[in-house]
């Protein structure tokens, strides 16, 4: 792992547009992320936050503009080399592969993710196991590890998702939705988790459209509209910009928001 | 039916099932890793049937140099599929349709080089072994056991690559979500390259197998590749390990018709019992809506 030189960010997006036809789902958007810095995105539906996933996590490649990750522009590299180079993602919805038990799961991504092998082996080094062990302890899979993954509960596969990413040994995780239709209690579990990732000092950025979670975990906040940065700064003052009070929270939401933060203050 | 007729039918039937068995599995296992339909399978078998025939009628190489040949013959050209045609159209948003008529296309090249190479006129396969056993009052010949054999350690091999290699499972994550295998740093294309050379030689071999016993000839894939193509759906497309159990099944289910109703309604037997199939289970009989492939 190669550190990034002094004040350099760890990842920059520059001028990023991703259009499908006539579609703009992205429209020169920048921003960017500092070494263990938890970033959240928030903004409507439409809004472009997976998309914009999806560009630099090297699914889909942007139309135009760049994306610098430690230094290097890894907007044209494919998904696996951009995972090889130190990004993991989860899903919005369930990723898992069905018919392979928790740990199995894991160790697909521990045993691909972490290096680029040119010629897999037949068994898993010991390397492999620690790093899968690792990740199953932090996530609280490890009681469940023998189990199939399509018979888990929405809150394990959400964790399997976090267990696979982390596995790959990542410098940055992003994170589409990790509490999206969970419980409050579930969301806790969450919450516990993304604290714990980010005492270690690893960089996240977060989507998520529960505001309090967003708001509660994240360094910096941004908020995309029609797929352009509306508001970009601390969360606190997400409830003063009248921008995104009108497009995204609403009157009341935003109320019940900054009285949230009152509290917390 | 005596026994001794029953004894004829199951050997001949498991002859059939474990040839069938060996080049669904290769077709199965492309379709549901890459959702591609390799309609130039029939096309591979042929060159590994003649694979075997130059190796050891023209080189005078033993019998396990011969299966050699093929098996490296059907890697190379899996491999060739996948660099020559595959990889340019995966991006591409009607894969699906467009790689069958690349592997249409495939198919002919294929069949044609056989025909400039070898020749139409039909030759002998060369790769036999002599001599029989003696099952109660039937006669079963060597050479249908050593298919039996070869087909079962084969089908063994593929179900331990799957099952317990890291590689296997890496084939098993992509054909389950290849987006969420690529972000687990899963080299997809390398993936598809080894699924689509490891069917070649499957297929390769199948072609040996089945030209010992009918002779070799520039076509001798379509038939058995329209079989294979029944088994697959019989069993739900992509569903390796129902392909094997479906094979088996129809093996000796074309068997026992072909003594029961005459040879010529053993084929018409087999493609009767897929329209009752479909009719009944339309994603095939281990086939589910949602289809868990590997």
């Amino acid at each position: 792992m190669t550190q990034t030189a002094a004040g350099q960010p760890l990842l920059e997006v520059t001028a990023v547009t991703k259009s499908f036809g006539a579609l703009v789902a992205v429209n020169g958007l920048s921003f960017n992320l500092n070494e263990g810095e938890v970033l959240g995105i928030g903004g409507p539906n439409g809004a472009g936050k997976t998309t914009l996933f999806e560009v630099i996590s090297g699914l889909s490649p942007a139309t135009s503009g760049s994306v610098r990750f430690a230094g290097e522009d890894i907007t044209r590299l494919s998904a696996e080399a951009i995972c090889h180079a130190g990004i993991a993602r989860t899903f919005q919805l369930n990723a898992a592969f069905d018919s392979l038990s928790v740990r199995e799961n894991v160790e697909v991504a521990a045993q691909f993710g972490r290096a680029n092998r040119a010629v897999p082996g037949l068994r898993l080094d010991r390397c492999t196991r620690a790093s899968v062990d690792a990740a199953l302890e932090i996530t609280g899979l490890i009681e469940r590890q023998r189990r199939i993954a399509a018979k888990l509960p929405v809150i394990d596969r959400k964790l399997l998702m976090i267990a696979g990413a982390l596995a790959t040994e990542p410098r940055l995780v992003l994170m589409d939705e990790p509490v999206g239709g969970l419980t409050p209690g579930e969301t806790d579990r969450i919450v516990h988790l993304v604290e714990r990732l980010r005492a270690e000092g690893r960089s996240i950025i977060m989507i998520e459209h529960v505001m309090r979670f967003l708001v509660q975990l994240s360094d910096r906040v941004l908020i995309l509209h029609h797929g352009e940065k509306i508001y970009e700064g601390v969360p606190r003052g997400l409830v003063q910009d009248a921008q995104v009070v009108d497009v995204f929270l609403g009157q009341g939401a935003s109320r019940r928001l900054a009285s949230y933060l009152e509290g917390r203050a | 039916m005596t026994l001794d007729i029953l004894t004829q039918i199951i050997a001949s039937g498991l002859t059939l099932g474990a040839m069938y068995a060996v080049s669904t599995v290769g077709l199965s296992l492309v379709w549901g890793s890459l959702g591609m339909l390799n309609l130039a399978h029939g096309g591979l078998m042929a060159f590994g049937g003649y694979s075997a025939y130059y190796a050891m009628g023209a080189l005078g190489l033993p019998l396990p140099a011969g299966l050699l040949a093929a098996i490296l013959m059907g890697g190379l050209l899996g491999a060739l599929t996948y660099h020559g045609a595959v990889r340019f159209m995966l991006r591409q948003k009607a894969f699906e349709t467009n790689v069958v008529i690349a592997t249409v296309g495939l198919a002919f090249v294929l069949e044609n080089a056989v025909l400039k190479l070898f020749g139409a006129q039909a030759q002998r396969q060369p790769l036999q072994v002599e001599g029989a056993i003696q099952v109660g009052n039937v006669v079963v010949p060597l050479q249908n056991i050593l298919i039996l054999a070869t087909a079962l350690l084969l089908m063994l091999l593929v179900a331990l690559l799957l099952k317990k290699s890291r590689i296997g499972r890496a084939v098993r994550a992509t054909a389950m979500n290849r987006e969420a295998a690529q972000l687990m740093g899963v080299r997809v294309g390398q993936i598809y390259a080894l699924v689509l050379m490891l069917a070649g030689a499957l297929a390769a071999v199948s072609g040996v197998m089945i030209s010992s016993l009918t002779g070799l000839s520039p076509g001798m894939g379509a038939d058995p590749m329209l079989k294979a193509f029944i088994i697959c759906v019989v069993a739900g497309l992509g569903n390796v390990y129902g392909a094997v159990s479906a094979a088996l099944a129809l093996g000796l289910i074309e068997a026992l018709a072909q003594f029961v109703l005459g040879v010529r309604f053993g084929f018409a037997t087999l493609l009767l019992i897929v329209i009752v199939v479909l009719i009944w289970r339309p994603n095939g009989l281990f086939g589910r809506q949602q289809v868990t492939r590997l």
